[in-house]
């Protein structure tokens, strides 16, 4: 099986098909369908202390918010690319985990043993899968 | 870490700064079903400089103990940090040490 990411220089060379690049442009839906998901991407540093958040909120505005819409739209932008530089493949790397994250809130999984206990043919967990591995591929192309 | 026993002196002491004070604050990962192990070391890595050890050992600190503390610092930076972090789709927060 060939690998879908690989090392080329300061770069990554992408090697997926077109109906797999067409299942990377659906994440940006999977992720902004999700909304919040309960609470999982509404993140805080002070749970406990309203006004240290507010503060924090105060100073972050909503920087996470457009930080993570950014990562989107390069990731849509340099879909088709045969070669991502490093600042692109970081920003797949973080779509592609928050596309688990939505998956995994969809799917109700709450515990370290889905894998386990999820029917892997059901098509959300099969993708949920899927994009561990090209994650973990992503991860070791970076290291 | 060591704790401060004489008092802390600020140039500019007032109430409004008490929680900006010093005195540090640590940026705590807590587990999650859902982000790779492998993910979770290289974003420490890169985020925080650790060695693959160390990010490893905190990593599974997080997944066996439910949580760790991954850096540390005044306000500002550990802010900055979980800031990061929450880029980063980890789950983290802040306490006082």
């Amino acid at each position: 099986m060939k690998e879908p990411f690989t090392r080329r220089g300061d770069a990554v060379a992408v090697r997926l098909g077109d109906d797999e690049r067409q299942v990377l442009r659906g994440l940006t839906d999977v992720i902004e369908a999700a909304g919040d998901a309960d609470g999982r991407f509404a993140y805080t540093a002070h749970p406990n202390d309203t006004d240290a958040e507010d503060g924090y909120r105060a100073l972050l505005g909503d920087s996470l918010d457009t930080a993570r819409g950014e990562d989107r739209t390069m990731m849509t932008a340099t879909l088709d690319s045969k070669v991502l530089d490093e600042e692109a493949a970081m920003a797949w790397m973080r779509v592609i985990g928050d596309a688990r994250i939505a998956l995994a809130h969809r799917l109700g999984i709450e515990d370290d043993s889905w894998e386990e206990t999820q029917d892997p043919t059901d098509p959300e967990t099969a993708l949920l899968m899927y994009l561990g591995y090209l994650q973990d591929t992503l991860v070791r192309v970076l290291t | 870490m060591s704790n401060t026993t004489t008092p802390q002196r600020t140039d500019h002491p007032s109430a409004d700064t008490d929680y900006e004070s010093d005195r540090p604050w640590q940026v705590i990962v807590w587990n999650d079903p859902v982000n790779l192990m492998s993910y979770v070391v290289w974003v420490l890595r890169k985020l925080f400089g650790h060695s693959v050890e160390e990010a490893t050992r905190l990593m599974l600190q997080v997944h066996n103990d439910g949580r760790a503390v991954v850096s540390n610092g005044p306000l500002e930076k550990a802010e900055h940090d979980c800031h990061r972090l929450h880029h980063h789709g980890l789950w983290a927060t802040l306490e006082r040490t």
